[in-house]
């Protein structure tokens, strides 16, 4: 047993010893998830495009304060509604030495958009995000006219998250060889892609610089960057702790305290591009009638829960757009939190001794609408709480316009493009995909149909605000709050800071 | 065993494996959640766009038709394309199956050498200090579940000792070409002391936290094995003939009371595959248990389907070699 003991102790001695550290130049990433694939055409999938954006540039970029500006394009116009004008920057060489040109860029956008030109006779997953390009032709030498069948101002706001590839890299390592090996713009160029483990790059000395829009210009910082796939958050935060990596996502709440207390490591927040809300089912026999859907508005103290359950890491919303997203009507009254009011209205709507409801929500939010329900039956509401499989909740809740059963769905919509058309059509137009609350109203389909072929930028935004206050009137959804995405940085880390579209550009980073 | 014999058993493989494919096949596509709905999230798609993805997945046909055609490819040795991955599934799986297998591998060696010795220390030394610690500590390793005890050396090692890393399989600098794909055999083939023993200072936790369970069910069934064979009369004649302890110990006893341990051994190693999807994701360790883990959130039915055919494979292929093991372990029992 001794000399058993004795070995292990020699072996955990050499072991350590011999335990990589990472250099200076290093920059280690422990992320969530690997990617599916390093073929940008070939994915729908947020994490995948996080690392591989690295290795890609898109014609148009965004800042960190999400302004859309040029890349790979020198300037973009909007020729007329349904023609946009794309000015390519000359110069810019791809990982392999050859020069990229504007023909590169028609056959991305081709590639992405063209029935089965994916490869393999396959269509792009991600034709339907570039919603209704109909055309991409190269005019006088290194202009790309891009043509749409119907206006749609979300264009711009969708080109940041499509990357440019080589024509004559794809043509000859065909479909296959997309999906693993990487000839791109960016800043970085793929080394080796350890599948389910890392993905490790190191700089590319010959980029061109970057957007000129966004400070420094220049080749990255640091010499190599790894994404390391750590799925499980205490893990991760563990990571970061020993000094493993050097930023991490999804930091769960409950480890902030934790990471703000080394000495090594802190948080970082950015308000995400989630909206989060309860849907109350319009038709149904309880909430079809709207003093019963206020009541409901004023009994939850979203303060009370954004600071005691999410660690003060979100933002209230009255309405549901994002305080950050283009058109945001600053000016929604917001119901406030009163008890005793929604008592009054139910009382009022026939309810003077309350009312028995069950709130649906999946796995990931049942803490949280434990919370919400507790305020609900304060006020009235005799909430049940019911956790769902997210699959079934769908098909229970997302009719699109079908008949549907239930009370409440305390739910979330994404929008990472922070344009209005990606969040409020779905969820606010008749019969629309995600509209789990079964609203119509004809006015603010009039609004956001117009809204969605609008040129005029202030009209739009015009648009948009006078349709959130009209939905926010109507109280088809309680809007909530949109959550901080919450990212573990180490303190030698510098020049980064997250992003609400959920990029990790490590372009700037740099680490003492 | 006779070569008839042999065969016979390879062929009940086959209705156990239409079964297998049929069961997973229904499973996964009755299970309530749609492909294509999760991958467009929350985008805006239209009706055509929708359609165009679904027939590209192959899900625009009926559900019969696409199980006659899985059935029919996969006796060829072609699974489809992984939805997500948008490559051949048998490709996607072959990237990961060597750090599993040499995960569970590792396990296993643990196990045996930390199950027996102890097992055998505990019936020797039996209603001992050392026995009753070795019974609460098999009991603990039992009912200790694997993510709260990989967290636990994480945060131990990793943490505050820091000479263990928290994830990964080698380290970034050290590149290995492969031989066998298992990295402990080829750094060392490859003549690389450096890289092996970083490969073994990121397989040693999870390959404990894996293995803890294992090693619980093997001691104890080495405990009662040993002592029931030592009430047995040949030992007691043994010793009475005057051969000296150790060798009536493990000449005549630890041979037979292993028969009933290396069988359940073989059989607790399918259940490693099983133990591996948590550690895998505890440890990120970049193999097949995590894999299909996250295929089945995400509804990647080839993939499931493939990887789950595997594991029912592995799992019959093992209680079958116990059995063999067993009859020539112990040569009055026949199949």
């Amino acid at each position: 047993m001794k000399r058993t003991s004795r070995l292990l102790a020699a072996s955990l001695l050499a072991v350590g010893v011999t335990a990589p550290a990472a250099s200076a130049q290093e920059l280690v990433v422990g992320f969530t998830q690997d990617a599916n694939t390093l073929d940008p055409g070939n994915h729908r999938n947020r994490e995948t495009e996080t690392i591989i954006r690295n290795m890609f540039d898109g014609i148009l970029t965004r800042d960190s304060s999400m302004n859309i500006l040029p890349e790979l394009a020198e300037s973009y116009t909007q020729v007329s509604p349904t023609v946009y004008d794309f000015e390519i920057r000359e110069g810019v060489t791809f990982h392999d030495g050859s020069v990229m040109t504007a023909e590169d860029v028609r056959f991305t956008l081709h590639r992405l958009t063209a029935e089965g030109a994916i490869g393999d006779g396959q269509t792009s997953p991600r034709q339907s995000l570039l919603g209704p390009v109909s055309g991409v032709e190269v005019v006088d030498g290194n202009t790309v006219r891009v043509t749409l069948s119907e206006p749609w101002p979300l264009l711009p706001a969708m080109l940041p998250f499509q990357e440019i590839v080589s024509q004559a890299f794809v043509e000859s390592v065909g479909a296959d060889g997309m999906a693993t090996s990487v000839n791109g713009t960016g800043p970085f160029k793929l080394v080796d892609w350890r599948r389910g483990d890392s993905i490790i790059m190191e700089r590319f000395d010959d980029y061109y610089g970057g957007a000129p829009g966004i400070e420094p210009v220049g080749k990255a910082c640091v010499e190599r960057v790894i994404f390391k796939v750590i799925p499980e958050s205490a893990s991760r935060v563990a990571a970061l702790l020993a000094g493993d990596v050097h930023i991490i996502n999804d930091l769960p709440p409950f480890a902030i305290e934790q990471v703000e207390n080394s000495e090594t490591a802190k948080v970082m927040t950015v308000n995400g591009t989630r909206s989060f809300f309860i849907a109350m089912n319009v038709e149904g026999e309880i909430f079809d009638d709207i003093r019963v859907r206020q009541a409901a508005a004023h009994a939850i103290d979203k303060d009370l829960i954004i600071d005691r359950i999410l660690g003060g890491n979100a933002a209230a919303i009255s309405g549901i757009l994002s305080p950050d997203a283009f058109g945001k009507n600053m000016d929604l009254p917001d119901y406030a939190y009163d008890p005793e009011k929604a008592r009054a209205l139910l009382a009022e709507a026939g309810y003077p001794d309350g009312v028995d409801i069950t709130m649906d929500t999946t796995g990931a939010y049942k803490d949280t609408a434990e919370a919400v329900a507790s305020l609900l039956t304060k006020a009235g509401f005799n909430t049940k709480v019911a956790v769902g499989e997210s699959a079934l909740l769908t098909e229970k809740w997302r009719t699109e316009g079908g008949p549907k059963t239930g009370d409440m769905y305390f739910t979330s919509w994404g929008n990472g493009s922070l344009d209005p058309q990606g969040i409020f059509v779905p969820t606010h137009m008749t019969a629309a995909r995600g509209n789990s609350a079964g609203y119509a109203n004809p006015e603010i389909d009039r609004l956001l149909d117009a809204a969605s072929t609008e040129v005029d930028r202030e009209k739009r935004a015009e648009m948009y605000r006078e349709a959130e206050a009209i939905a926010n009137a109507d109280v088809p959804y309680v809007y909530l709050w949109v959550p901080q995405d919450i990212y573990g940085v180490s303190t030698r880390l510098t020049g980064w800071s997250p992003s609400p579209d959920s990029r990790i550009n490590l372009h700037d980073a740099c680490l003492n | 065993m006779s070569l008839a014999r042999f065969v016979e058993r390879l062929l009940q493989l086959i209705p156990v494996l239409l079964g297998v494919s049929v069961i997973v096949f229904a499973m996964i596509t009755l299970t309530p959640g749609d492909p294509v709905q999760i991958m467009i999230g929350d985008q805006i798609v239209t009706p055509e766009q929708e359609a165009a993805m679904r027939r590209d997945l192959g899900l625009d046909r009926p559900i019969h038709e696409r199980f006659f055609a899985f059935l029919g490819n996969a006796v060829q040795g072609d699974f489809g394309q992984s939805f997500y991955h948008r490559r051949p599934v048998i490709d996607v799986i072959k990237e990961r199956l060597p750090a599993t297998i040499e995960l569970s591998l590792v396990a296993l060696i643990i196990a045996l050498v930390t199950a027996i010795p102890l097992g055998v220390l505990a019936a020797i030394k039996r209603n001992s200090f050392l026995d009753r610690l070795a019974t609460v500590g098999s009991l603990l390793g039992v009912s200790l579940p694997g993510f709260w005890f990989g967290i636990l050396l994480i945060m131990l090692f990793a943490v505050h000792l820091q000479i263990l890393p928290v994830s990964g399989r080698i380290g970034y600098a050290s590149e290995i070409e492969p031989i066998t794909h298992l990295l402990l055999i080829d750094t060392l083939l490859r003549g690389r002391v450096d890289a092996f023993f970083d490969a073994l200072s990121h397989i040693i936790m999870p390959a404990i936290t894996l293995g803890l369970p294992m090693t619980a069910i093997l001691m104890r069934v080495t405990r009662t094995s040993m002592l029931e064979v030592m009430r047995q009369d040949y030992i007691t004649f043994a010793e009475a003939k005057g051969l000296s302890r150790q060798k009536v110990l493990f000449r005549h006893a630890l041979k037979n009371a292993l028969i009933p341990t290396v069988s359940v051994a073989a059989i607790e190693t399918g259940s490693l595959l099983g133990g591996n999807m948590i550690v895998e994701t505890v440890f990120g360790w970049p193999g097949l248990g995590r894999l299909v883990v996250e295929s089945i959130f995400v509804r990647n039915y080839p993939l499931v389907q493939a990887a789950v055919l595997f594991y029912a494979v592995t799992y019959v292929m093992l209680n079958f070699f116990a059995d063999i093991l067993y009859t020539i372990l112990n040569p009055r029992v026949k199949l």
